[in-house]
């Protein structure tokens, strides 16, 4: 996989999660970071942190917008979400218009 | 460029995905619950659904509602009478509450109301049909000084109580429908010169207190229907104005050459006495939306100056094809026209057929118009909707409604439609909803509407079907069907 096609997220504790752009980019708020012609630093590095957002929400979010990919091009899965996680998983998602 | 969500992908979202595994079940609360400091920092707009879903699933619990009690700014309890004073006593623990909906809590009385005494956020309280609600609250609800909207109808509150009102100064909306309000409450509301919107329906004001209305200066929604107000003084700011089953005898106080805002006339069931006098030096250029159904008015000159008419009801009124010409003049922005229950006949359709450009629906149900009157119809270029059910519509000439390229439901329940006709039904590929209602119809109709592709909803009351038919309709699942 080419480093332009994918982008590194990082968690509040540093852990890295390296995705596919096109993934990642089923938030809003990702998409608008790596589209805004110059704006952002993230556009150069191809990686964005997430001081606010802990190691296992991000890994759900990831696992979300692979998800997401997979159900809009037909394979209708269920996506299970631990209840425990739902409200940290909440608030990230809003943060991150998905 | 972040482009808006589709209604498929909102979804799917992950906050939706979130909100309902969270209330999923009573087990899956009893995992969240504890997380305080979540709770805590929780947004209004995410807090507020997550609440309103748990209610909605039959999870919510008086002593759950205390996790919510730093977050949630609104909460719509409508219709929930289980709803009582300890539901109330975690409510008064919101501490950023802006709006309490409890419209037809049953179990709402003046002491459950204690606990939200002093909520110096909220501004926004329903408490309409809140039967046990007394005079004797009105204590509480002053004690929440920022109020601006207040809905009371329908409680069992009365003039006494009512008028102590006064006090909240910062009202704009006011609903005392269905109370015993008299003239004198009105005059103590005097100081409330912030009130735009007032519900007054069915109360016992008269004449007297209507002429107090002229002081509220930004009043723009009035509604006195079904009161004994004969004549209403000039409201200047009015847009609004429901004066149904009254029987009035003149609006704006008769003034000469005004031009007011009035949008939306609500008139249903009303009696005038002579509503063109009452019009004439009225001039009311944003007038978008008359309500006359089941009124007394038989002379229909008025309409002919209201250009911006968009939604016109004349339902079980007096209007025929004699009266019907002032709509001549005035159809360049009609969308909505309800002749349902009048005189209308093929003639009435002649004279406003080239005048009704933009005109999407049109009920002519109960009414004499016949086939003829699709000569007519057809030439009305955006119909969506059309009934014609209990007319002497044979059908021989629906074919002429190929033209409405917009056509999404025909209603022809009631009429003379045979099979024969229904064929001439298959150049309406638009049509999505399909009313009929005929002991006329056999079998052979339902293979006509197979060649309808985007047809979901059918009604087809009152006919025998074989079983060839059921195995069509199991065949057709996207449609509706009512049998």
């Amino acid at each position: 996989m080419k480093k332009e096609e994918t982008v590194k997220l990082i968690s509040a504790e540093g852990f890295e999660f390296v995705v596919d752009k096109k993934a990642a980019m089923v938030s809003q708020t990702i998409r608008n970071m790596l589209t805004s012609p110059g704006g952002f630093a993230e556009t150069q590095h191809g990686e964005v942190r997430f001081p606010e957002i802990s190691t296992p929400i991000l890994e759900k979010i990831c696992q979300y917008f692979y998800w997401s990919l997979q159900f809009a091009s037909g394979k209708e899965t269920e996506f299970h979400i631990e209840p425990e996680l739902t409200l940290e998983l909440m608030m990230a998602a809003n943060y991150l218009h998905t | 460029m972040a482009m808006a969500m589709s209604m498929a992908e909102e979804e799917r979202s992950l906050v939706r995905l979130c909100i309902e595994s969270a209330t999923e079940s009573a087990e899956s609360v009893d995992k969240w619950r504890r997380q305080r400091r979540t709770l805590e920092r929780m947004p209004s707009h995410l807090s507020s659904p997550l609440l309103h879903r748990l209610l909605h699933r039959r999870i919510l619990s008086p002593s759950l509602l205390e996790v919510f009690q730093h977050s949630v700014e609104e909460v719509d309890l409508k219709g929930e009478n289980c709803v009582d004073a300890e539901w109330m006593s975690y409510i008064g623990g919101f501490r950023h509450l802006r709006a309490l909906n409890l419209a037809g809590c049953r179990g709402i009385t003046n002491s459950a109301l204690w606990p939200i005494t002093g909520m110096t956020n909220l501004v926004d309280l329903d408490l309409s049909r809140c039967s046990k609600i007394t005079d004797a609250c009105i204590g509480h609800l002053l004690s929440i000084s920022n109020l601006k909207k207040l809905y009371l109808s329908e409680t069992s509150l009365t003039t006494d109580g009512v008028r102590n009102l006064s006090c909240l100064k910062s009202l704009c909306v006011l609903d005392l429908g269905g109370l015993p309000v008299t003239d004198t409450a009105l005059f103590w509301f005097q100081e409330l010169t912030e009130l735009e919107h007032l519900e007054l329906w069915g109360s016992k004001i008269s004449n007297r207190g209507a002429a107090v209305l002229e002081t509220f200066p930004k009043l723009s929604f009035l509604n006195v229907a079904w009161t004994d107000v004969t004549h209403l003084p000039m409201l200047p700011s009015l847009t609004c104005l429901n004066i149904s089953r009254c029987n009035i005898h003149s609006i704006y106080g008769g003034e000469l050459n005004v031009t007011v805002p009035l949008s939306k006339l609500l008139a249903s069931g009303t009696t005038f006495l002579n509503i063109n006098l009452q019009f004439a030096p009225v001039e009311a250029d944003d007038l978008s939306y008359i309500d006359l159904s089941g009124s007394s008015v038989d002379n229909f000159h008025f309409l002919g100056h209201m250009k911006a008419l968009e939604h016109l009801n004349l339902s079980f009124g007096a209007m025929s094809d004699d009266l019907m010409w002032p709509l001549s003049r005035i159809g360049e922005k009609l969308r909505y026209l309800n002749l349902n229950n009048t005189r209308v006949t093929k003639i009435g359709m002649c004279i406003i057929s080239s005048n009704v450009p933009v005109l999407e629906t049109l009920l002519l149900s109960h009414t004499s118009v016949d086939d003829d009157a699709l000569l007519y119809i057809h030439s009305m270029p955006s119909l969506r909707e059309i009934d014609l059910s209990n007319t002497k519509i044979k059908g021989f000439t629906l074919s002429l409604l190929q033209n409405l390229t917009h056509l999404q439901s025909l209603n022809l329940e009631q009429t003379l439609v045979t099979d024969k006709a229904l064929h001439l039904l298959s150049v309406l590929q638009e049509l999505k909803c399909l009313y009929l209602k005929s002991e006329i119809l056999s079998d052979v109709s339902l293979h006509v509407l197979s060649s309808l592709p985007k047809l979901t909803s059918i009604g087809f009351c009152g006919t025998v079907l074989s079983n060839a038919d059921c195995n069509f309709l199991a065949h057709h699942q996207c449609c509706r069907f009512w049998i």
